[in-house]
C-alpha cells in the first residue's frame, strides 16, 4: 500500500516537472474556458432554448474530442517510458506486484486528469453568482467526468504497456478511447433491436448526459468500473508478458 | 543466503545461459566474470525476479523467487545495468521513493535515506535534480537507491561501467565497505576489478559457468606449468644445457642478453623449480643475480576461458587447458 502511494505520488508530481503537464493544463484551461464563453455568449441570445448551461458544458461533443486526446497524451508515457529508459528494472524488483504498478501508474495519471478540472470549478461558481444554479447536476456531471475519465486513463495505460514508444502508444491510446467512445453511437446503424439495446449501454455520451442531469445510475457506473479494471487486467498481463518472453 | 540452482534462460528458442548453479554465502562478496553478451544481465534479472528462467530456480535468503517475489524481494537491493533513474527528481527525492517503493516505514524513511546518502557520498548533492549529475553521482545515487532499505542481498550488474578511473575507485571501495552489512553479488567485464574486489570469482562464458574459484585458485589452475626466470652475472654460455638436465624442468630458453645471462624455464606440473635451480648455481659457482617465479596472471585465465577461437577446447574441458608454450601473455580482456 505504501509502495502504491509512494507511485501515485511520484506519477502525479512528474507531471509538473515536464513541459508536457503544463502544455496540457494550458491548452485544456484554453479550451474548456472558451467552451464556458461560448455558451454564456449563446444564453444572451434571444434565440436560444432555455438550457441548463453547466449540463451543455459537460456533454458538448467538441469538448469531449479534446479530452480524448488529452487522455491520450496523458497516459502515453506511463508505461513507456519506464521500459524504454530501463526504470521498470527497479520498480519491478522492488517488493511491488504488476498489478500493484500499473494500479498506482493509473491512479496518478488519473489524478492529474482530475486536476485539470480543479480551475473550472471556478465556471459554477460565476454562474451562481448571477443567476440560479442546481448544485445537485453540477457534482453528478463531476462524477461523470471523473468516471469517463478513468476509462480513457487506462485505455491509455493498456496502450502504454504494449510499446516503447510513446508516440505509438498515444496513438494507440487515442483509437481506443474513441473505439469506446463511438461504440454506442454505432447502435443507431444496427438492425436488430437486441443489440441495439445493449449497445447504448455502452454509449457514453448517454452517460455523460445522465449524469450531467444528475441522475446517478450505478449501471453507468458499473460498466465504467469493469471496463477500467479489465483493462488496467490486460495491462498487467502484457507487463507480465515481458517478463515470460 | 543467496542461491541458483540450475538457472537456464532461452530467448525465442536461442539459449542465453544454461544451467547455472551457484551460491553466495553470507556476507561474501561474489564477482561474475564474463565478456560482453556471456549471459550476467540475463542471469542477474532471473536473480532479481525482472526476468522468469525457463528452467531452475532462485532462492533469496532462503525465499523462492518465483513463488514468493514480493517477500523475496524485501531481501534485495539490485543496480541494474541501464541504471535508469528519474533526472526530473531530487537526489533526496528519489532515494526517499526507493525506500518507500520497499516498504520502509514512514517513520524512519528519513533516517534510512540521511543514512545511505551517507554511505554513497552523496550527500553534498542530495538536493541536486538527478539529471544534472555526473555519471559517477548519478551511479552512486544509483546504489544508494539499492540498498537505502538495508537488504540482506545487493545484486550489483557492471557498477562502474562508464566511470571514469578515479571515480572506478571510488565505487570499488565503496562496494568493499558494504560487505560489512550485505551479501553481494556483482558483474563485471574487467578482470582486475573482480581480482580487487571479489571473494570469489565466477567466470562465465556464453551462458555456462566456465570456471569458478577465488582469485587465488583460479590462479593456481591455470598455474599448473610454472616458469622461473633466472638471470646470472656475466656470459654463461652452458647455462642452458645445464638446467634443462634438472630434474623437473620442461625446457630452457634464452631470453635477453648483454651483460648478463637470462633463461626462462618451464616446470611440469606441481614442481617448485626455484630451490634445485638455487642448489645447482651454487654448485657451479656461478652468481645468482635473480630467481623470479612467473605467475599466470589472472588475465591469462580469463582470456584462455572465453576466447572464442578455443570453442571446442573450452566447451570440452573448461579450466584446464594449458597450451604447451605456457601461458599465454594474452591482454585481449584489458579494461
Amino acid at each position: 500500500m505504501k509502495a502504491f502511494a509512494a507511485i501515485v505520488k511520484r506519477e502525479f508530481f512528474s507531471y509538473f516537472v515536464s513541459p508536457l503537464g503544463y502544455l496540457v493544463l494550458t491548452s485544456f484551461l484554453l479550451v474548456s474556458g472558451w467552451v464556458f464563453m461560448v455558451l454564456v455568449g449563446a444564453l444572451n441570445s434571444p434565440d436560444t432554448p432555455r438550457m441548463a448551461l453547466m449540463s451543455t458544458f459537460f456533454t458538448n461533443v467538441f469538448q469531449w474530442i479534446f479530452l480524448m486526446l488529452v487522455s491520450a497524451i496523458i497516459a502515453m508515457r506511463l508505461l513507456t517510458e519506464e521500459r524504454k529508459s530501463g526504470s521498470i528494472e527497479t520498480l519491478l524488483t522492488a517488493p511491488v506486484s504488476e498489478a500493484t504498478v500499473v494500479a498506482a501508474k493509473f491512479t496518478g495519471a488519473w489524478c492529474f486528469f482530475l486536476f485539470l478540472f480543479v480551475p473550472t470549478g471556478i465556471y459554477p461558481l460565476l454562474l451562481s453568482r448571477f443567476g440560479g444554479l442546481d448544485l445537485g447536476p453540477v457534482l453528478s456531471g463531476y462524477l461523470g467526468i471523473a468516471l469517463i475519465g478513468a476509462l480513457f486513463i487506462s485505455a491509455g495505460t493498456f496502450a502504454s504497456a504494449l510499446t516503447k514508444n510513446q508516440i505509438v502508444a498515444a496513438i494507440l491510446a487515442f483509437v481506443l478511447i474513441l473505439g469506446s467512445f463511438i461504440i454506442g453511437v454505432a447502435r443507431d446503424f444496427l438492425p436488430f433491436p437486441g443489440a441495439r439495446d445493449a449497445l447504448s449501454y455502452l454509449n457514453i455520451l448517454e452517460h455523460m448526459d445522465d449524469f450531467s442531469r444528475g441522475i446517478v445510475d450505478t449501471r453507468r457506473i458499473l460498466y465504467v468500473v469493469s471496463t477500467v479494471v479489465f483493462f488496467l487486467f490486460l495491462s498487467t498481463r502484457a507487463l507480465e508478458a515481458n517478463k515470460a518472453r | 543466503m543467496l542461491e541458483a540452482q540450475g538457472l537456464s534462460k532461452s530467448f525465442y528458442g536461442t539459449p542465453a545461459v544454461t544451467d547455472v548453479s551457484f551460491r553466495v554465502e553470507s556476507g561474501e562478496i561474489l564477482g561474475f566474470l564474463g565478456p560482453n553478451g556471456a549471459g550476467k544481465t540475463t542471469t542477474m534479472r532471473m536473480i532479481t525476479g525482472f526476468l522468469a528462467p525457463t528452467a531452475g530456480r532462485v532462492t533469496l535468503a532462503d525465499v523462492d523467487v518465483t513463488e514468493k517475489p514480493l517477500l523475496a524481494k524485501r531481501a534485495l537491493g539490485y543496480l541494474p545495468e541501464t541504471l535508469a533513474l528519474y533526472p526530473e527528481m531530487r537526489v533526496r527525492e528519489y532515494v526517499s521513493f526507493r525506500a518507500e517503493l520497499c516498504g520502509v516505514p514512514g517513520r524512519d524513511v528519513k533516517a534510512f535515506v540521511d543514512e545511505a546518502l551517507g554511505k554513497c557520498f552523496v550527500n553534498d548533492v542530495a538536493s541536486t535534480p538527478i539529471g544534472n549529475l555526473s555519471k559517477g553521482y548519478r551511479q552512486r545515487v544509483g546504489l544508494a537507491g539499492a540498498l537505502v532499505h538495508k537488504p540482506k542481498v545487493l545484486v550489483l550488474d557492471e557498477p562502474t561501467v562508464g566511470l571514469d578511473p578515479r571515480q572506478i575507485v571510488k565505487v570499488r571501495e565503496l562496494i568493499r565497505d558494504l560487505r560489512n552489512d550485505h551479501t553481494i553479488l556483482l558483474s563485471t567485464h574487467i578482470l582486475p576489478e573482480a581480482e580487487l574486489v571479489c571473494d570469489r570469482i565466477l567466470i562465465i562464458d556464453r551462458g555456462r559457468i566456465v570456471a569458478s574459484g577465488t582469485p587465488e585458485t583460479l590462479r593456481h589452475q591455470m598455474s599448473q606449468m610454472p616458469s622461473v626466470t633466472v638471470a646470472l652475472k656475466g656470459e654463461v654460455p652452458e647455462a642452458d644445457a645445464v638446467f634443462r638436465a634438472l630434474p623437473g624442468v620442461s625446457g630452457a630458453s634464452r631470453i635477453g642478453a648483454g651483460g648478463e645471462t637470462r633463461v626462462l624455464l618451464d616446470g611440469e606440473s606441481g614442481t617448485d623449480l626455484r630451490e634445485s635451480v638455487f642448489r645447482e648455481v651454487v654448485t657451479r659457482g656461478w652468481t645468482l643475480l635473480e630467481l623470479t617465479p612467473r605467475q599466470a596472471s589472472l588475465e591469462d585465465v580469463f582470456v584462455r576461458l572465453v576466447s572464442r577461437d578455443a570453442d571446442v577446447e573450452a566447451d570440452t574441458q573448461p579450466g584446464v587447458d594449458p597450451g604447451p608454450q605456457g601461458p599465454a601473455a594474452g591482454t585481449g580482456a584489458a579494461p
